[in-house]
């Protein structure tokens, strides 16, 4: 085993790693706070690369730009979909934490409504998103590192800690904890529980749309792209345990680096399968994760 | 529950109890069909609204009554498929045979997998059978040979032309499949309804409804749930096995891919989990959609018959959490009571 090419893969699986993490953050905050596991969470990705993209085909925006704009949709979309679609479902369930298998198969239901839509607009034809600049590549040693995927981790290190600063400083934060613990000491405590869940799912899909610009420039654009960003993102979260921001970074990192090695130097198919086979032995042996509490 | 007296034997006619008659009836009509029109396309679209019907009924098997919602159930559909095709192409063996033995191996397998997860609760347990029929998937998907067997990855196997012949489950008219199919979901169905109302049913349900209290009456989830879960994958394999032979081709995307799973789980859900009819109503009320997105728009939009199962999916999420086969059976049950008291 070459060191250098060992090298060069650990570190592009790190960068590769930080920006699965910085995906599966949305994920994790919402499973975190609501216990709902948001199947939809991949197609949410999806069209927010799609709002990146034609953003810059069609009014010229660079991607990096284009926050503007789906920050704010991404925001407005989960916080619709948890205020008209989830909460009906939480409403009736009120004495119990919801049902999280009916709240799946509810999310399961906006995935394939999602999903399918972006199919029947868009095609399944991949596009791609070319910047008409040169991005410099920053060296770390004798390794050249690629500037748009470091900008991503560093994105994600950077959402992750202003995110947990946020939650344990502000009020909006306190209250999310609060009714993360308990929902109906929350409401008595006079929090508004419904709008904290969708101020919570919205932030949720706020940050996939700012990781939907981020990676945009570098990531090939189609309808069945959020199933794999989908699944990647249940294994990095599982990994890093279900509801921690850190662990999601850390779990991120794990399955980036474990991915690129194994690609390196076996074959991509079994790092794929690896990971899976990761995946579900940590469900079976520690269900809680690396850095997750029982 | 409400759901129960559909299928309870209230009343009887000649000693027969009314459901068993009203089934029997029902399914002697749709027996006939075949015979008095003749259109490929009616009897293509009567084929796949029964195979779904009946791949949702071996879903239903074990995840309608142990409450967990497998969304992997399609692995066990490729085992089947593949088992079949290659030991005809292999050994030349009949698919009939070949098909027992694809579900043999996919109970085994079943078996092997469900020991240590069914320990896992509610989406932890969905995520793990995700990843399971993913890692199938993908290693079929990349894998041409494998010790000597011609897997032939993502392109997928062909199955032999060899003419009109029962032996090889080959058929130039569309006919005989449609009976093989219907014989094969009146025989599910009447599995299902014998589970039931054994001692296995007794204890699924007792599971579904609170482990812990099950495990505090003495029953062990775990001989009841295998039991359900090899019997689910065994019938899920042959249903595979079906679908290899009726379009002659498979290949890992459509034959075991996530979408087929979704496709049985939702369609039970939407006819009602638990439930012997259940599965068929689902069937009946999803799969014409599919075929009339395909048939009649041309393909012109990929996709649209998953949009409308979606918003059919949330819909009963939100409304009819026990299915269509709820609000049915009270109607049913007010059309019947209404004529009962009359004098």
């Amino acid at each position: 085993m070459d060191p250098l090419i060992l090298s060069f893969a650990v570190v592009n699986g790190v960068l590769l790693g930080g920006i699965y993490g910085g995906v599966a953050l949305g994920l994790s905050l919402i499973f975190g706070v609501l216990r709902v596991v948001n199947f939809a969470h991949g197609s949410f990705l999806m069209l927010s690369l799609y709002i990146a993209f034609w953003c810059w085909s069609l009014l010229g925006l660079d991607p990096y730009l284009s926050v503007i704009v789906t920050v704010p949709a991404m925001f407005a979309l989960g916080y619709f979909v948890q205020s008209v679609i989830i909460s009906p479902l939480i409403r009736r369930e009120r004495a119990l934490v919801v049902e999280p298998l009916s709240a799946l198969l509810l999310t399961a239901g906006v995935f394939l409504v999602l999903d399918n839509l972006a199919l029947m607009a868009f095609g399944p034809n991949v596009r791609a998103v070319q910047a008409d600049y040169y991005l410099p590549s920053p060296m770390l040693g004798s390794i050249p590192l690629n500037p748009q995927r470091l900008i991503g981790a560093l994105a994600a290190v950077l959402v992750a800690l202003g995110l947990s600063w946020w939650l344990r400083r502000s009020h909006m934060g306190r209250a999310i904890r609060a009714t993360a613990q308990n929902r109906d000491a929350a409401a008595l405590s006079g929090i508004n529980v419904p709008f904290v869940y969708a101020v919570t799912f919205g932030i949720g899909c706020a940050v996939l749309g700012l990781f939907g610009s981020l990676i945009a420039p570098f990531m090939p654009i189609s309808p069945s792209i959020g199933v794999a960003f989908g699944i990647k993102s249940f294994i990095v979260v599982v990994l890093g345990g279900l509801g921690s921001i850190p662990g999601c970074i850390v779990g991120g990192m794990v399955i980036g680096v474990f991915e690129a090695v194994a690609s390196q130097h076996i074959t991509a198919t079994s790092a794929a399968i690896g990971s899976l086979g990761l995946f579900i032995l940590i469900l079976l042996v520690r269900p809680q994760g690396i850095m997750g509490r029982a | 529950m409400n759901t129960r007296s559909i299928t309870a034997p209230q009343r009887s006619v000649a000693g027969l109890p009314m459901g068993a008659l009203a089934a029997g009836l029902g399914f002697g009509c749709v027996a006939l069909i075949p015979l008095l029109m003749d259109d490929p396309f009616l009897i293509h679209s009567l084929i796949m609204v029964l195979f779904f019907a009946y791949m949702a009924s071996a879903w239903n098997f074990l995840c309608g009554y142990v409450g967990q919602l497998s969304l992997g159930h399609a692995m066990f559909s490729g085992v089947g498929g593949y088992v079949s095709v290659l030991m005809f192409t292999q050994l030349g063996l009949s698919p009939w045979i070949g098909m027992l033995f694809g579900g043999l191996l996919a109970a085994a397998l079943s078996v092997l997998i469900g020991y240590p997860t069914f320990r896992l609760k509610g989406p932890y347990f969905t995520l793990t059978t995700i990843a399971f029929a993913e890692i199938v998937r993908i290693w079929v998907e990349n894998t041409n040979d494998f010790i000597g067997v011609p897997l032939k990855g993502a392109e997928g196997l062909v199955v032999p032309a060899a003419g009109d012949s029962l032996w090889a489950f080959q058929f130039s008219s569309k006919t005989p499949y449609f009976y093989i199919i219907l014989v094969m979901l009146v025989l599910v169905m009447l599995a299902t309804r014998l589970m039931e109302r054994s001692k296995l049913g007794y204890c699924l349900k007792a599971v579904r409804g609170d482990r812990d209290a099950a495990e505090a009456l003495g029953i062990n989830p775990t001989p009841s749930t295998l039991t359900a879960l090899a019997i689910s994958a065994f019938m899920t394999a042959l249903g595979g096995s079906f679908y290899a032979q009726f379009f002659r081709y498979i290949n890992p995307e459509r034959n075991m891919g996530l979408e087929l799973s979704i496709d049985m789980a939702v369609m039970t859900i939407i006819g009602g989990q638990g439930t012997v009819a259940g599965p068929l109503l689902g069937a009946l009320i999803l799969t014409p959609i599919s075929e009339m997105a395909r048939g009649h728009l041309g393909g012109g939009l990929p996709g649209l018959h998953l949009v409308v199962y979606g918003l059919v999916l949330m819909a009963c999420v939100l409304y009819f959490p026990k299915g269509a086969i709820a609000p049915l059976g009270r109607l049913v049950r007010r059309l019947t009571d209404r004529r009962g008291s009359r004098p």
